[in-house]
């Protein structure tokens, strides 16, 4: 017996006489689903929650910042390290509007977020009145799910309903556009939290069906080269665990996308490396070289695949996935399995045989060999003046002794984070990773610092991108949150221009940058920072920065005209990697 | 180019038609027709939608982006072997003084149409059928000069035994009896 949105288990609140505003509403009903953080900024349409979180403020930590669009990757940033929806609260109109990119981050990268936003009086509704847009019709291709509220009766169910489709199954966006009149007015009846479990249309799989996860162990119980490509979903479903069990009993080389980076030790001998377009050597060419390939809650991006149709050709592929419409979609899964990685792997674990397969994971490293020779050496002890992008990354991964949170913005510095930092703990790679999504490193990081202040979160940002995004350090230095950010500045959009270097024979076309002098920009909001230029002073000035109790901004000057190896160049087979 | 009619079940709600033509959209896969009502269950609508295809593969991850939009509680895509369709048509003919009259007789017995309205100088046609036996319809029809003609798009439903019950078991709903 189901229906739509109940089992009173986990927390039930009953108020008996006295009936509430739609807004209070609202905030007790955050309060209930366990909410500790939000990411906001007020405006007309939705100042009657405002007024209702006034009294609030001691249950529910808001934290204003400076762009809507910094909401939306600060509570990113939060759902990514706490696994928890992050919940932003912002006006009508352009509000809702600025919340676009990172609702659409959110959702290709499966993250979980509440998006809460005013919208004009429900009798204005399609009006054309002041500040409304239509942000069912902006949101509806880029959410899980969204709906609009006209009354407040609706609010303590659909809030229930929003928080456990962002949160479950693949997690994703959900955005509630509540009219002001819902805010306004009077409940109809006592509030009443249900925390919603189940749905009747929407049933996400957890656990595999039997007889899925039983061809997948025989694949993987006959492969003589197996292969495993680790994801995000890893991490979501928390099943680290499960995954190192699961490698250590089989003895299968691991690798990771870019976003299921610190799934799996980067210290440990089955760790492979990671693969992708920038990804590392053998990792990518191995696709090529196995017999079975299992892809754990991951989904064949383009960037991992190259051109699709010569990826693994070769190969049988087990792909486990709690998303099925992402099985097949690219690549076609001869042993598919639906579920969460946790309960597939736990399933998994006693159904595969022991092994080790030594002679075919030192194969990996014949690979490695080459690309330490010609592309790691030479960026790890440069002879070029200026410092390059690897040995700061690298130097911070021994300085952190690889357990810090690294949050990676997009383009050159974004792939070397990804390859210079030894991960050791999960959660510790946050980027935009299917969007690229330029500015998110810097809310990204403020938003992983409020979720978990005991970790040390340290944003890698361009020089392009800071200024993306640049106006959230007002929001860092109000918060007081030591957040610190290092600028890798080339005074390019690298990325950008290694295209053009490589594929359009160097017509740098629109990609130099004169840029403004960031650390006085960071002074006068009140953070303090410095510039490091010279390769000798890199190492106290990473310490400067880790030191600091206080957010801080180091701003390294690098290589101009470096690029970014290994690469496969976009729509090639992975074997077309390029090394240099 | 193969012929599939997609059948969606999904929650009354507002929006949903949007919700779901934007996945044809992004997939620059045209509609050829859509109909929509309530089912024999209370709150559960029934969207049947006919495309044309040359990829199988691609109409199955169609089906499957379908599946994910919330309010979706079951799709299917039918070839057309799979399913009984039928279209309605209705065609206004122009009926003036002189004109050569209609051959009611054909029109009813090898037709299987209806004249379902007698206008002063023209009268409606009702035709039920395929799209093929429609067009055939059209072309008989076609001399008599057609003031207007409108289909409705494909009704079907699937050939095997199972009702919604079995497709649909966990939930309680409201039938329609
Ligand atoms: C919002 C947005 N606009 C444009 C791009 C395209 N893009 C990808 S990387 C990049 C350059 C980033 O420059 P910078 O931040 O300086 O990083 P670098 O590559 O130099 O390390 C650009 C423009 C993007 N990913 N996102
Ligand atoms: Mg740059």
């Amino acid at each position: 017996m189901e229906t739509v949105s109940v089992v009173p288990e986990k927390e039930t609140i009953t108020e008996e006489v006295k009936l509430i505003t739609g807004s209070e509403a609202l905030m007790r009903s955050l309060v209930a689903e366990g909410v500790d953080t939000i990411f906001g900024y007020p405006g007309g349409a939705i100042m009657p929650v405002y007024d209702a979180l006034y009294d609030f403020q001691d249950q529910l930590h808001h934290i204003l910042v400076r762009h809507e669009q910094g909401a939306a990757h600060a509570a990113e940033g939060y759902a990514r390290i706490t696994g928890r929806a992050g919940v932003c609260l912002v006006t009508s109109g352009p509000g809702a509007t600025n919340l676009v990119t990172g609702i659409a981050d959110a959702l290709i990268d499966s993250t979980p977020m509440v998006c809460l936003i005013g919208q004009v009086g429900k009798s204005l509704l399609g009006t054309d009145a002041f500040q409304e847009t239509d942000v069912i019709g902006v949101t509806m291709p880029i959410s899980k799910w969204n709906y609009q509220v006209t009354n407040a009766d609706e609010i303590p169910e659909i809030i229930s309903k929003a928080f456990y489709i962002a949160q479950s199954g693949r997690p994703g966006p959900v955005v509630i556009d509540i009219t002001k009149n819902a805010q306004q007015e009077l409940m109809t009846k006592p509030f009443q939290y249900q925390c919603c479990q189940t749905l009747v249309s929407y049933r996400p799989r957890l656990i595999p069906k039997q007889d899925q996860v039983e061809k997948a162990a025989e694949l993987i119980n006959n492969a003589k080269k197996p292969y495993m490509l680790v994801g995000h979903g890893v991490l979501i479903a928390k099943a680290e665990k499960e995954l190192l069990a699961f490698a250590e009993k089989t003895g299968i080389p691991v690798a990771t996308t870019l976003l299921g980076q610190s799934a799996f030790p980067a210290d440990h001998p089955l760790y492979a490396g990671w693969l992708g377009m920038h990804g590392n050597y053998g990792p990518n060419v191995m696709t090529n070289e196995c017999d079975v390939l299992i892809g754990i809650g991951m989904r064949f991006d383009d960037r991992v695949t190259g051109n699709a149709t010569l990826f693994a050709p070769q190969a049988k592929v087990v792909h486990i996935e709690i998303d099925p419409a992402e099985i097949d979609k690219i690549i076609k899964a001869d042993a598919p399995v639906i579920g969460d990685a946790r309960e597939v792997l736990n399933r998994l674990i006693p159904l595969v045989q022991p092994n080790d397969h030594t002679v075919w994971r030192n194969e990996f490293r014949k690979y490695d060999a080459i690309e330490e020779e010609k592309v790691k050496r030479p960026a790890l002890a440069p002879t070029t003046e200026k410092i390059k992008m690897p040995e700061v990354i690298d130097l911070l991964s021994k300085k952190t002794n690889g357990e810090a949170v690294l949050v990676a913005d997009v383009g050159q510095h974004q792939m070397m984070a990804s390859a210079y930092y030894q991960y050791k703990r999960p959660n510790s790679l946050i980027t935009s990773g299917g969007l690229g999504t330029m500015g998110f490193a810097l809310p990204a990081a403020f938003g992983a610092k409020v979720g978990d202040p005991s970790r040390e979160v340290i944003a890698i940002i361009g020089d392009g991108c800071f200024q993306m995004t640049i106006q959230e350090l007002g929001t860092i230095a109000q918060s007081k949150l030591p957040v610190k950010a290092i600028i890798l500045n080339n005074n390019y959009l690298g990325m950008v221009r290694q295209w053009q270097q490589l594929f359009y024979e160097r017509r740098y076309s629109f990609v130099e940058l004169q840029n403004p002098d960031f650390i006085t920009i960071a002074k006068g909001f009140g953070i303090d920072g410095h510039t490091c230029n010279h390769r000798e002073d890199l190492s106290a000035s990473l310490d400067t920065l880790l030191n600091s109790d206080k957010p801080y901004l180091l701003e390294v000057i690098v290589e101009k005209e470096e690029n970014v190896f290994p690469m496969v160049p976009a729509g090639t087979s992975v074997a077309s990697i390029r090394l240099e | 180019m193969t012929t599939y009619t997609i059948c969606i079940f999904t929650e009354n709600t507002i929006g949903l038609l949007n919700r779901i033509t934007i996945i044809f959209t992004r997939r620059r896969i045209n509609i050829e027709s859509l109909t929509v009502s309530e089912t024999e269950r209370k709150g559960v609508s029934r969207f049947t939608i006919v495309i044309k295809h040359e990829s199988r593969e691609a109409v199955e991850k169609l089906v499957r982006q379908i599946r994910k939009i919330v309010e979706v509680l079951a799709v299917f895509g039918y070839l057309n072997e799979d399913v009984v369709y039928n279209e309605i048509a209705l065609f206004k003919i122009e009926t003036p003084l002189g004109a050569k009259p209609l051959d009611i007789e054909t029109i009813n017995n090898q037709y299987k149409a209806w004249v379902v309205y007698w206008g002063l100088d023209y009268v409606v046609i009702e035709k039920t059928g395929t799209e093929e036996e429609i067009f055939t319809f059209f072309e008989y029809i076609k001399p008599h000069s057609i003031l207007e003609f409108v289909r409705s798009g494909r009704v079907a439903v699937g050939k095997t035994e199972k009702g919604l019950v079995e497709y649909l078991p966990e939930a309680e709903w409201e039938y329609y009896l």
